[in-house]
């Protein structure tokens, strides 16, 4: 065969300026280092969001599962011009955000994965990617959707984001809303911080390794109950499955 | 018309009340209807105030400002503000308006502006 | 009146729990029965707030006293707001005083995260004055962020203030296995470093995230009885000394000095009076922070501070783990979580082991008597409760 099949199959990445590491302090104290992962650190995320895929609380399960596919499209080169960074407390992964260049001009966020939770590392993820599409990839857009009510808490209220129904996204073709560059520069003093350089100890440990994190979310103690809680507030159905669950171990 | 918030004097002592109450709190006096409806005034002056980021359900606004006015005449209220930068003790005027919407039914309250 | 003993202590974890309302409560109250050993009771109170509008179950008391198996004994549920834990306790007491029961369970229980954090904001709410505040979009955030603000421009406390609180009580939580936040914090981080404010943003001016309890769901419970019974079970005796509890003005805007807290000071002082105690005399107590500025105000209410000095206290570390009087050891709403019915029985589950002296790295030294302050509306029902260890 003359053909490299593979040639076709694979998308040609658009230049894109890299994103230049940044840190802040948190509410612990702790310094977070934001910074680009690039296709040969990907498998080091994939292992920690693979057992999010089972966590059904708070939509971690569907992020985790579209997370790790656009990961391993980026991963397998099957995913054009997108970019990912991750957020390290002492090399340990605190968060994963990503997203992806439209066209020169517009920017798509993808998605924004906390794996510590209660120190708004994620919507320091999120700020660190709007800044990156807005003021390093020079876009004039961005467009956003949420998955959770979390989410749209953080994005489309804090950030009062534009509608763009008109727009389905590409995340489940679902009605985009967007961040303007007027819009950002609205809420940038107020949500988007960060220090440059990152000193040089800080980030030699988060680029040595990404560690695992220490307390990710985990499932909830009975499968299905987040979800059905909302339709069984009783739990009847809840405790059914239980004893079918329970039967079923006897039996087997 | 211009809509109004009443507080509501005890025919027996004259005590004023906000918000209604079935028994006056001064004399205890508990017949039936005993109290006469008065319109509150609608200036005075910011006793403290807040601006609310979280906020309940069904608002879709991001932030809502809220303070506690004391009266022209003594009494005090809370209401919604539309100022600024809002400040302890400047002089605020009010507005009947619609502060909250459920489902159908619209809910009228006083929301103040800097006088 | 007959003098009432903490036979038994129940809880569980405070956090998210997906279980059913019912479930928790039954989980705390058995490891309360468990504790006392005792398998049956002659009447239960279930303090709870949101069963009927979060949960969509009403009769609750009835659900548990089935679930426990402890027909056919007396059940009622009791709604008091965030107060309702401290009520039933309250109702407890009184039923085994009275002589009327000599073995009560009073379970609190919680279950808010069943819906998303503005519907549990609009659900506790509601218990604001429905035409002259509830209308107006006010919350308890934003009550207790304009009486901060009073108490700020009057007294002299400030954000540095409410920090210190919100560290010493969320890293106090570090040390409660049952707490809900386990997460350290640091003023350098919430208040100091060019990143604080976006760490810390306002709930609602001058509060700020880390100045507010979280939502929580748990439960709590205690088995209360009689000095026979008590002695026959053979525990620790623990005796509950005093009781008080005071309302005040429903709309928080009418009351004369908006920096008083009436109900608090009331209930405090018929708490101490019964239990023929002084401020003084306490070596351990839980006060109701759902808003760092509330530990500071009660604080001074209940009698420990003169008014408008309980900062200068808090600076000086008086009413940390190891001061003069140390102040939520376990956490308090701040770091323990705040499921709201729960709360009340939360706070005498943690006097209750400090007096036992099973506190580990949060115990006081010698803790003999303890009190409790349950707030509920913004300030206007108020139970305060004393304990004494009876050696």
């Amino acid at each position: 065969m003359s053909v490299d099949l593979e040639k076709i199959l694979r998308p040609v990445d658009s230049p894109m300026k890299p994103y230049e590491p940044k840190y802040m302090m948190l509410a612990s104290g702790e310094a977070v280092v934001v910074r680009q992962v690039f296709r040969d650190e990907i498998p080091d995320l994939l292992k920690h969001v693979e057992p999010l895929l089972h966590v059904e609380r708070d939509y971690y399960d569907v992020v985790a599962a579209r997370v790790y596919a656009e990961l391993l499209g980026y991963y397998q080169h099957r995913f054009q011009d997108q970019y990912v960074l991750a957020l390290q407390v002492n090399g340990e992964l605190a968060a994963i955000v990503n997203g992806r260049q439209v066209t020169p001009k517009l920017g798509l966020s993808l998605h924004t994965l906390a794996l510590r939770r209660g120190l708004r590392i994620g919507a320091h993820g999120f700020a660190a990617k709007m800044q990156y599409h807005i003021d390093d990839l020079g876009h004039d857009e961005v467009l956003v959707v949420a998955e959770s009510p979390i989410g749209f808490r953080r994005w489309m209220i804090e950030y009062k984001l534009e509608k763009r129904f008109d727009v389905p996204h590409e995340l489940g073709g679902v009605p985009s809303w967007a961040l303007t560059r007027e819009l950002f520069d609205r809420v940038r003093s107020k949500l988007v911080v960060g220090r440059r350089p990152v000193p040089a100890d800080i980030l030699e440990k988060a680029m040595e390794k990404i560690l695992p994190p220490s307390d990710p979310p985990t499932p909830p103690a009975d499968p299905l109950a987040a979800t059905r809680a909302m339709y069984d507030a009783t739990a009847t159905a809840l405790v059914q499955q239980r004893w079918e669950m329970e039967k079923g171990a006897q039996d087997a | 018309m211009a809509r109004e918030i009443y507080a509501y004097k005890c025919r027996l002592c004259g005590t004023m009340h906000y918000p209604f109450r079935m028994v006056c709190k001064e004399c205890k006096a508990n017949d039936f209807f005993e109290f006469d409806p008065v319109p509150l005034p609608k200036s005075g002056t910011l006793l403290t105030h807040t601006t609310v980021y979280n906020l309940p359900a069904q608002y879709e606004v991001a932030t809502l400002g809220l303070g506690v006015v004391e009266l022209e005449n003594g009494m005090r209220m809370l209401g919604q503000l539309n100022i600024e930068q809002p400040k302890i003790g400047m002089a605020v005027t009010g507005t009947v308006e619609v502060v909250r919407k459920e489902t159908y039914d619209d809910f009228y309250g006083m929301v103040f502006t800097a006088a | 009146m007959r003098d009432v003993y903490v036979a038994g202590i129940g809880i569980t974890t405070f956090t998210r729990l997906e279980f059913p309302l019912s479930e928790i409560a039954a989980y705390a109250s058995m490891m309360a029965l468990k504790d006392a050993g005792v398998t049956e009771v002659d009447q239960l109170y279930v303090a709870n707030m949101g069963a009927a509008r979060v949960n969509h179950q009403t009769a609750l008391a009835s659900a548990v006293a089935d679930s426990l198996s402890l027909l056919p004994a007396g059940a009622a549920a009791i709604e008091n707001g965030p107060a309702s834990g401290a009520a039933a306790i309250k109702a407890g007491f009184q039923a085994v005083a009275s002589g009327m029961d000599d073995v009560v369970l009073v379970t609190g229980v919680e279950r808010m995260r069943e819906v998303n954090n503005l519907e549990a904001t609009d659900f506790v709410a509601t218990l604001t004055h429905p035409l002259t505040e509830y209308i107006y979009g006010v919350t308890l955030p934003a009550h207790a962020a304009m009486f901060a603000r009073l108490y700020m421009e009057k007294y002299g406390v400030t954000e540095r203030h409410l920090a210190m609180v919100g560290v010493k009580n969320q890293n106090a939580a570090l040390n409660n296995e049952w707490a809900h936040l386990q997460q350290e914090i640091t003023i350098e981080g919430i208040l100091d470093s060019p990143e604080a404010m976006t760490n810390n943003p306002f709930v609602a001016e001058p509060l700020r995230f880390f100045d507010a309890c979280p939502v929580s769901d748990g439960g709590a419970a205690l088995i209360l009885v009689s000095k026979e019974k008590a002695q026959e079970l053979g525990g620790p005796m623990i005796r509950i000394s005093g009781v008080g509890q005071a309302t005040d003005t429903h709309a928080v805007f009418e009351r004369e000095e908006p920096t008083d807290l009436l109900a608090v000071r009331k209930a405090a002082k018929d708490a101490f009076d019964m239990a023929g105690l002084t401020p003084d005399d306490v070596d351990v107590a839980e006060l109701h922070d759902a808003f760092t500025i509330l530990e500071i105000a009660e604080s001074e209410e209940v009698g420990f501070f003169p008014k408008g000095e309980g900062h200068i206290a808090l600076e000086k570390g008086e009413t940390a783990l190891g001061g003069r009087i140390p102040i939520n050891v376990g956490g308090g709403l701040k770091g323990r979580g705040h499921p709201v019915g729960a709360t009340g029985v939360a706070q005498a589950w943690e006097i209750v082991t400090q007096l036992r002296g099973d506190g580990g790295k949060r115990q006081v030294d010698g803790a003999k008597v303890g009190f409790t302050c349950n707030f509920g509306g913004f300030g206007n029902n108020v139970v305060c409760l004393t304990f004494v260890r009876e050696d």
